[in-house]
């Protein structure tokens, strides 16, 4: 400020500045992050359904995205019923009715049914992103601990991951696809989807999906959708332009396109769940013998997807088209070896 | 300006901007530094990446879907390059599935098979190879350089092949597991099972696993994922072990065969209670009843102590120990083992006559010769006098368990045997004990007493006798000729819940008491309906109280039961191991785990169950657990009978069977 540079001499002011800034990095950093929190805390809201089947808890998280009372969470059993219960960071009750959804994105919009409010809210063009390290806060009002007017609970920890959950099929029951980040925290819990994953400084990251189980670790994760993700569909709900999308072709269960006798190759006995996927014979003028496989090699990656076991081997040749890449990496012996070819027109026997 | 002026005016600037009058955003804009929560979010990064190179992601093809009850998982897992031409070392919980096919990836997008070298089945960890050069071997933390409360950050590279996945937390605590491992509050988990434990400056202090101080399995602590306790194996330690493993030569942990009175790892006194026969700790001389005072150097004051300092010593380490014998101390060394061997003793295949009290010791006469045993094919027959063992002389029946007692089966001996005036020693070779039942075995005669010598005071017939200690009585069977001037054998009928089934017992036991030379007694629960745990003692003193009264051998004390009370007996046997030297029961599974076989406690077991029978099941598994632990037992399933107490023939096998509990 103007009175204090005019009144003393240059070189005090630089001692002086030195001296009060480590001074008041702490208070500093603590006003400034109570003040962000303050921030963050007005703009969330505490979300009861009648929810679903009896013994389900019927309660959630959401943050504000207009100042006329859109609410974004996750879409799940809480929204069951046309309208739900919010409180907002002041203790009023609403109601607010479901506005749209996306479950691909395991995503929900709210509308407050009550008009001429101007509520605090989040501007979601401001979002950023962080990678594995980065220190994170997440706000929910996980097991419902806050009521009324009380603020959300808030955990600390790191981004662990950014991934994509799909990326082992069958490993997690969720439809959403894309990345999402693992939190080195358990933000996961009743009551939290819906909440915000923020950096420290209380910049937008993310919102806090469900309860997840990963199905071959049998291990609990906890994960949230990037904004990024989000964004765009949110908007368009706001809007009442939104049309859900229709299923992706290749969602469909198991398509059985190719084989591996299509190429020329017979593979060993499935036996075991988890045969691998040896190459028994390689038929005489086909594909696989001129890529030179023989018999013993073990296929190991169709196009940079581990095949495990010869169910899976015929899962990915399954999902093949006419005139895709086809690289296969295989193992002889102490090498690994990649061979590469065209997907050919399958001929039709006539 | 003054120094003081100075001073003053910081001050007052300071409070002004705790009191908010100064916007401090300005200030601290101005100077661009960043808050500590920041410089610590780019440490952990940049630790990361210092590390990161070492870090390799392993897949898996192929292999068992199922290990137990746990559904493996075949997701990608983590290693750490050991040396640069491409040993790694990852978790064993990785490779439970006996996978077929390993490959190692970099984040580069290099991608290697991988041969599986050895396991250390102590720490829980595996060596795998690549060929490969020039990687970058972690770096490892020199272990008294670890300090509790320093942060830990823990990596794996299950999401992405690229970015390493981290959880941070701290170093809770050290030498954990007895003295395996680090402890962190990082979340340790399948998704970063193999992967380093890296401290603040980008070194690995340890290498994650999956670790319990209770169980010893690839599996074993896995439910303790992301709970705030996790477990690495300290680098340091990894290298040590190094040339170990590459030898190919899977690690085990060491034992070395002591048992303490009791099983608390708190336990003050470090009396060793049983030595298994043949053990380390057997051959470096210790005893039951020795104190055990250091091992490795480490004083012991508690059995938990003991554990902790042979928590890190392997199968094959040879280990220094002191123990001493009253004011006797020794220092000596000992080769800890992988296993310890059940105790089994060898069996020559002869009955003894049971002389009168007062017969002159001059060795064993043989009373019966098995068929096919080694004192058959020795060309031993019945009215022999097996007089010395092993160039050792034997004046009796228990003089010559002694000697035969050390001796494993299929260890070759000698024996010296007198038949008239004929003097022989011959060589052969020990078995296993048999299970055949000599049917026609003539029962020892008996001679009733001289007329004069008979005690009146001393019941005969059957009987009710109290026991004023515990308020309650047993009933008892004598035989009318009783002859203290011989010993008798003793069974102990424990009766099924709801029923004494005294009258049915007398009747079927009767004549085989007098044939055989047994007593039997009858205690009675309190409550007909079932045995209490705490009338074991009354049981217990109940034979004691017996033996006091009349002459029994304390060779051939049994015990004898039906259905509950069998299994009700089967628990009195391992209680009282000084007392009770045998076990036929019917229709009955054991209730809890036995012990070890022990030359000091002979024990043998008669098991019989109805193929109708519902616990069929359960007394199979009974009688596998004492085959496994060596102890002679005889299973005899009777054809077409359901739940119901056995048939006069198999009692009467039964008997005949008690009466050879005495076999050598």
């Amino acid at each position: 400020m103007n009175w204090v540079s005019a009144r003393l001499p240059h070189q005090t002011l630089c001692c002086l500045l030195a001296g009060v800034v480590s001074l008041s990095c702490a208070t500093a950093n603590a006003d400034d992050s109570q003040a962000a929190l303050s921030a963050i805390q007005s703009r969330m809201v505490k979300i009861f359904g009648a929810g679903g089947l009896r013994n389900l808890y019927s309660y959630s998280t959401g943050f504000l995205a207009s100042p006329d009372g859109h609410i974004v969470t996750v879409w799940s059993h809480v929204l069951d019923q046309d309208r739900v219960t919010v409180i907002l960071a002041n203790g009023r009750k609403e109601t607010a009715v479901v506005l749209g959804a996306e479950p691909q994105l395991d995503l929900a919009v709210l509308k407050i049914e009550r008009e001429g409010l101007q509520l605090p809210y989040f501007d979601l063009e401001k979002h950023t992103s962080g990678v594995p390290g980065t220190r994170v806060l997440a706000f929910s009002n996980m097991f419902k601990v806050a009521t009324g007017d009380e603020p959300l609970s808030i955990l600390h920890g790191v981004i662990a991951a950014k991934t994509k959950l799909t990326a082992r099929r069958g490993a997690y029951e969720v439809p959403y696809d894309g990345p999402v980040y693992i939190i080195d925290a358990i933000t996961n819990n009743p009551g939290a989807g819906g909440g915000l994953v923020t950096n420290v400084k209380g910049e937008l990251l993310a919102m806090i999906g469900k309860e997840l189980r990963n199905n071959e670790s049998n291990t609990w994760i906890n994960y949230a959708m990037p904004i990024s993700e989000l964004t765009p569909v949110i908007k368009q709900i706001m809007t009442g332009d939104y049309v859900s999308q229709e299923t992706k072709p290749d969602a469909e269960d198991n398509p059985l396109r190719y084989q591996p006798l299509d190429f020329g190759l017979l593979m060993i006995p499935d036996v075991v769940f988890r045969t691998p996927a040896y190459i028994e014979v390689v038929d005489a003028n086909s594909l696989a013998e001129e890529l030179k496989l023989k018999q013993g090699d073990l296929i190991l990656f169709v196009n940079d997807t581990l095949v495990q076991s010869c169910r899976e081997l015929r899962q990915e040749f399954g999902r093949l088209e006419a005139g895709d890449d086809l690289l296969l990496t295989i193992r002889r012996g102490d090498q690994l070896m990649t061979v590469e070819a065209r997907v050919p027109r399958k001929v039709t026997e006539e | 300006m003054s120094f003081l002026r100075i001073l003053a005016v910081s001050f007052f600037v300071t409070l002004l901007i705790n009191v908010g009058l100064i916007d401090t955003g300005t200030l601290v804009e101005a100077q661009e530094s960043p808050s500590l929560s920041e410089l610590e979010e780019r440490a952990f990064k940049q630790a990361v990446a210092l590390a990161e190179p070492s870090i390799v992601r392993i897949q898996t093809v192929g292999g068992l879907d199922r290990v137990g009850q746990i559904l493996t998982s075949t997701g990608p897992t983590t290693g750490l390059v050991l040396t640069s031409d491409g040993y790694i070392i990852s978790s064993a919980f990785n490779f439970i599935s006996k996978p077929a096919s390993v490959l190692v990836e970099f984040a580069d997008g290099r991608r290697f098979p991988a041969e599986v070298v050895a396991t250390d089945r102590s720490r829980m960890l595996t060596l795998l190879k690549i060929e490969a050069e020039n990687l970058q071997p972690a770096q490892a933390v020199p272990v008294d350089q670890i300090v509790v409360g320093q942060w830990g950050i823990a990596a794996g590279r299950t999401y992405s092949p690229e970015v390493p996945n981290v959880s941070i937390g701290i170093v809770s605590a050290l030498n954990r597991v007895w003295g395996k491992a680090i402890q962190t509050d990082a979340k340790v988990s399948p998704v970063n099972y193999g992967g380093p434990l890296i401290n603040i400056e980008g070194k690995v202090m340890g290498v994650l696993v999956p670790l319990s101080a209770s169980a010893n399995t690839e599996t074993a602590g896995v439910e303790w994922y992301d709970s705030g306790i996790g477990f690495a194996i300290p680098l340091e330690d990894v290298y040590e072990i190094l040339d170990r493993l590459k030898s190919g030569e899977d690690l085990h942990p060491g034992l070395m065969g002591v048992t303490f009175r009791r099983n608390d790892l708190t336990e003050g006194e470090m009396v060793i209670d049983m030595v298994r026969p043949d053990s380390p700790a057997y051959r470096a001389g210790m005893r039951p009843g020795d104190t055990l005072v250091s091992v490795d150097d480490i004083p012991l004051t508690r059995v938990g102590h003991l554990r902790y300092a042979l928590g890190t010593h392997y199968a094959g380490d040879v280990v220094p120990v002191t123990f001493s014998k009253g004011d006797q101390k020794t220092e000596t060394t000992m080769t800890l083992v992988q296993t310890l061997i059940p105790y089994e003793s060898g069996f020559l295949g002869i009955l003894p006559q049971r002389a009168e009290n007062s017969a002159p010791k001059t060795g064993v006469h043989v009373r019966y010769v098995y068929t096919e045993s080694a004192a058959e094919s020795a060309g031993i027959k019945k009215d022999d006098r097996i007089v010395a063992f092993q160039g050792e002389p034997v004046t009796d029946y228990e003089s010559l368990w002694k000697l035969i007692s050390r001796e494993r089966p299929e260890n070759k001996v000698s024996v010296t045997f007198e038949r008239g005036a004929l003097k022989e020693t011959v060589k052969l070779k020990l078995t296993a004990t048999t299970e055949e039942i000599p049917l026609d075995l003539l029962d020892e005669f008996i001679p009733p007493p001289p007329a004069d010598e008979v005690n009146e005071n001393l019941p005969t017939g059957f009987t009710t006798i109290p026991m004023e200690a515990h308020n309650h009585e047993y009933w008892a069977y004598i035989p009318a000729d009783y002859n203290p001037a011989y010993e008798y054998g003793l069974i102990v009928w424990i009766h099924p819940g709801g029923d004494t089934m005294e009258a049915s017992i007398a009747q079927d036991w009767q004549r085989f008491c007098d044939r055989r030379g047994i007593i039997m007694i009858g205690p009675k629960a309190a409550k007909i309906n079932s045995w209490n745990l705490n009338e074991a003692e009354f049981v217990k003193d109940s034979v004691l109280d017996i033996q006091s009264r009349y002459n029994i051998d304390s060779q051939r004390v049994g015990l004898h039961g039906y259905a509950s009370g069998g299994s009700f007996a089967l628990h009195l046997a391992f209680k009282y191991r000084d007392v009770f030297r045998a076990a036929a029961v019917a229709a009955a599974p054991i209730t809890e785990a036995p012990p070890e076989n022990d030359p000091e406690y002979r024990f043998q077991a008669y098991l019989t169950c109805g193929d109708e029978d519902a616990v069929l099941p359960k007394v199979d598994a009974t009688q596998k657990i004492f085959e496994a632990r060596k102890f002679p037992s005889v299973f005899q399933i009777i054809k077409g009978r359901g739940h119901t107490y056995p048939l006069s023939t198999t009692l009467e096998e039964m008997a005949i069977w008690f009466d050879t509990l005495d076999r050598i």
